[in-house]
């Protein structure tokens, strides 16, 4: 899978199709992987596809504007780039996609940070209850699809951990989240790893009004992170990027997927879809229920 | 000095310490990791091998903390320091690394000018350590000055020694602490301790080379692509036993400090509109120069100590080690 | 507890509208103790703030000569939160001062040398505590020379002391403005054209500048050209510096704090560190 992948890298390359391919590459520890920028035929060499491919690599799109980018995604990753362009944020004509069938990739934190080997894959959370395993669109598919065993728990519930959490009280509820949040340390790996997080001046960094505390605690952080799933709402993909990235362990998807559970029930609404699709709350609708809008 | 205890007599110290002191440790929670927090109990404690995810730096130099206050009253502006906690506490099973990265702050808080918030808690805090014996895959400490049984900036260190515990004491601080332990390990126990340290040396396999000076590959191109994959945020930054770098905000009307990092691209955004460090590439090269070149030149030693919890911790893998290491020199 | 961040309460005691953007302002810390210890030189700044609003560094405008003890001006431009929180300050209001801090200008190396001042826009500020600090001590040092540019005439500050550094011995003031306007009688072009036909001696003498990044960008290989060597070029610098102590990371220059190390440097000092 990773020769075909280089044999098409160096081709695009060659032909001059784009000026850059954002792929993966395997990382210094020989084990997992790490995005890697290939602007050279030599460099498409470092090119890599497999499990250990985590990361949403359409957080650098805009890293490189201007520029023919080729980029390799899985059927998640994808979908935050059809967000991407209906919210005009990359042109398609700039993109070339070059789409990977997805095996599921590893849940990171389940591997033991002081084995030196490789070891036995637990996938991540997302990918056990993820129903395609080819992109919808695509300029290039990259090999035959493959459904991995291990995965597509047929049947599984995907809003299990959402309701789980719907049942509480909301006294236990917000003891939980509380206690969650108590250990956020405010390093914003959530927002920039996310690649729809792309305002140029986040509300957290804003001081002209400051809308919340910087400082670590329950304020500052309930807000915070509050803000960034809200700001996310009808755009969240669910990538899981956020909850990978964050270093204290915070079950940020939980709250992704209360608010995307509630918008399919409120508007029948998923995101993602399609790129005709009108972005769900930056645009409305004359026969829409509520009063305030009209 | 050294002195020797079963599992069970140091569990009935720490108990003891519990009457004296707000006693901090490395506890596990499920599923996410290990976190530092304030124990009840010796029970408690996770002395295993893994690591904290935060550093013990965030007791000294805490994420966020409000030095002074400042308002109005009686119609005209006041101005007030904020009292600083006054009661003794005790870390236990601190790593050497951690324990070195505060030997390093010092050099940044405990000086001409002292920032009194840090001295004050560093004065009032025993620091007993823990060995590492099994080190993670991403540890380099041994490169850069430090090693897995190294008890620099520690009060007393211990270490796991099947069913019992060697503790090395090495201020006076840690003696008066260990009082209650009053035996000393026989022949046989300081041999097994020796080759004990032989072999947590061994095991730490990363090995990576630090360049004398970075001066001649400050313009290089290698830092515009070794940062490309960087995203900017402050894991890296606020993991790190060594990083200090803060911002001063005001928030009603309070003077909060607050972590802050270079990776941030506002970090040195001024009001104007201009920016020193507009791209990732001069943020990370900062980062790097930081550590490697511009703190040995001002203190003599390198302002990293071979965690590997930026690397560990990485939301994209960025490796500061393997950075460092291949830097065209 | 006093915290190494806890200002000292300063009241101001006069405001001098120099521009439209730019205001002066004239401040006696309350505290006459602190004022004992607030001994400054010429190229140092404090930490300015106003209560609740935020901090930030401003350089000392005039020098000690001129100002009784504990007392201080700081020439603030409009352009931010802060600042704007300050232009809306009076006469009477308190704010905090924190310094003075940085290294002020090499005084002693400047002696029995001739001084070419160069400034753009507000940068003339820090370089008017040092003018005044020489005018007043005027038989220690050679030939003084000022250029000092601004956009528009209505843009120029500290207006009102240019007669008297016209009429000061052995001293030259060039004005210049960017765009010509009606009723202007000096110079027309921007500080390194207008340098390059003035073309100062470097015999014996010290540049010392101070404005914006572009300007000291395109001056400094004026000078160069014209031979003054390296360590002969002083500049002040300006960065977010937050804490003023050499410890919150921000304003370095390769090894060396600005804040700590600086303000003034040289520029065999810093010169690999500035594009």
């Amino acid at each position: 899978m990773s020769e075909e992948l280089k044999n098409k890298a160096k081709e695009l390359l060659t032909n001059k199709k784009v000026d850059l391919i954002i792929g993966y590459q395997r990382a210094a520890d020989g084990v997992l992987a790490a995005p890697c920028f290939i602007d050279s035929q030599d460099d498409a060499e470092k090119l890599i596809w497999d499990s250990y491919c985590v990361y949403n690599l359409a957080s650098y799109l805009k890293d490189f504007p201007a520029k023919r980018k080729g980029i390799v995604v899985k059927v998640c990753d994808l979908k935050s780039i059809t967000v991407l362009l209906q919210e005009n944020q990359v042109k398609r004509e700039e993109l070339l996609i070059i789409a990977a069938s997805c095996p599921g990739v590893i849940d990171e934190k389940r591997l033991n940070p002081l084995d030196q080997q490789a070891q036995e894959i637990v996938f991540a959370g997302k990918c056990k209850t993820c129903k395609t395993i080819t992109p919808a669109y695509y300029d290039i598919l990259i090999n035959e699809p493959q459904k991995n065993d291990k995965l597509s728990e047929i049947g599984q519930d995907e809003y299990e951990p959402v309701r789980k959490l719907e049942a509480k009280s909301i006294e236990e509820r917000f003891k939980f989240w509380e206690s969650e949040f108590s250990r956020c340390i405010r390093c914003y790996a959530c927002r920039q790893i996310c690649p729809l997080c792309y305002c140029p001046k986040c509300v957290a960094e804003q001081i002209t009004p400051g809308y919340f505390s910087k400082g670590v605690n329950l304020e500052g952080n309930l807000s915070w992170n509050i803000t960034r799933a809200m700001h996310l709402a009808g755009r969240c993909i669910d990538c899981g990027e956020c909850e990978r990235a964050c270093p204290v362990g915070i079950p940020l998807r939980d709250i992704n997927k209360k608010i995307e559970k509630e918008i399919k029930e409120l508007f029948k609404y998923e995101a993602g879809l399609s790129v005709e699709q009108k972005p769900l709350l930056s645009c409305f609708d004359k026969s829409d229920p509520e009063d305030f809008i009209k | 000095m050294l002195r020797i205890a079963q599992k069970e007599e140091l569990q009935k110290m720490i108990d003891g310490f519990l009457a004296d002191y707000e006693v901090i440790g490395p506890r596990e929670l499920p599923g996410k990791g290990i976190f530092y927090q304030p124990i009840t109990n010796a029970q408690d404690l996770y002395l295993g091998e893994r690591f904290a995810i935060e550093p013990v730096k965030k007791f000294f130099f805490r994420p966020s903390e409000y030095l002074f206050e400042g308002g109005l009253k009686e119609g005209s502006e006041f101005l007030e320091g904020i009292p600083l906690a006054q009661n003794k506490r005790m870390i236990i099973g601190v790593r050497p690394c951690e324990a070195r990265g505060l030997a390093l702050l010092d050099k940044i808080f405990n000086t001409e000018y002292k920032d009194e918030a840090y001295v004050s808690l560093r004065e009032k805090t025993i620091l007993v350590g823990l060995s590492c014996q099994a080190p993670g895959k991403d540890c380099f400490c041994t490169s850069i000055g430090g090693s897995p049984v190294q008890a620099r900036g520690m009060d007393a260190l211990i270490f796991s020694a099947g069913s019992k515990y060697v503790i090395e004491i090495i201020t006076d601080k840690g003696k008066d602490i260990f009082d209650t332990c009053p035996k000393e390990p026989d022949k046989e126990e300081i041999k097994a301790w020796e080759s004990l340290k032989e072999k947590s040396n061994a095991a730490l396999r990363k090995k990576i080379k630090i360049p004398e000076s970075l001066d001649n590959i400050f313009e290089s191109g290698y830092w515009g692509k070794v940062s490309s994959a960087c995203i900017s945020c402050g894991v890296c930054t606020y993991l790190c036993p060594t990083c200090h770098c803060f911002d001063l905000v005001d928030e009603e009307r309070k003077k909060l400090r607050c972590y802050d990092g270079c990776a941030f691209s506002d970090f040195t955004l001024e009001a104007s509109g201009g920016n020193p460090r507009p791209t990732k590439m001069e943020r990370y090269r900062q980062r790097v120069f930081h550590k490697f070149d511009y703190f040995k030149k001002n203190f003599g030693e390198h302002l990293c100590v071979g965690c590997g919890r930026c690397i560990r911790h990485c939301p994209v893998k960025m490796n500061i080690a393997e950075i460092v290491d291949q830097a065209p020199v | 507890m006093n915290s190494l961040y806890l200002p000292h309460l300063a009241q101001i005691t006069g405001i001098k509208q120099e521009t439209q953007d730019i205001k002066t302002f004239k401040l006696a810390l309350l505290d006459l103790s602190a004022g004992s210890f607030f001994n400054y030189r010429p190229g140092q700044f404090v930490e300015f703030s106003v209560i609740g609003e935020g901090e930030a560094p401003f350089c000392l405008s005039n020098s000690p000569t001129r100002m009784p003890k504990g007392s201080i001006e700081c020439s603030v431009k409009k352009i931010g939160k802060l600042t704007q929180a300050l232009h809306d300050l009076d006469i009477g209001d308190r704010v905090g001062i924190r310094g003075p801090y940085g290294n002020g200008f090499p005084v002693e190396q400047l002696k029995n040398k001739n001084l070419l001042f160069i400034a753009g826009g507000i940068g003339l500020a820090p370089l008017r505590s040092l003018i005044n600090y020489c005018l007043d001590k005027r038989t220690e040092f050679k030939g003084i020379t000022i250029l000092n540019g601004a956009r528009t005439p209505k843009d120029l500050v500290y207006q009102d002391e240019y007669e008297h550094w016209r009429k000061a011995k052995d001293t030259q003031l060039h004005l210049t403005v960017d765009c010509q306007e009606e009723n202007w009688a000096c110079m027309v072009g921007v500080v390194p054209k207008i340098l390059e036909t003035l073309a100062p001696t470097c015999e014996d003498s010290v540049a010392i500048l101070c404005g914006p990044p572009v300007m000291i960008k395109y001056t400094l290989p004026v000078l160069l050209k014209l031979g003054f060597c390296e360590t002969a070029i002083i500049t002040t610098m300006e960065m977010k510096m937050k804490c003023g102590l050499g410890k919150c990371g921000r304003c370095n220059i390769g090894p060396l704090y600005i804040c700590k190390d600086g303000p003034v440097f040289n520029y065999a000092q810093v010169k690999n560190f500035i594009h």
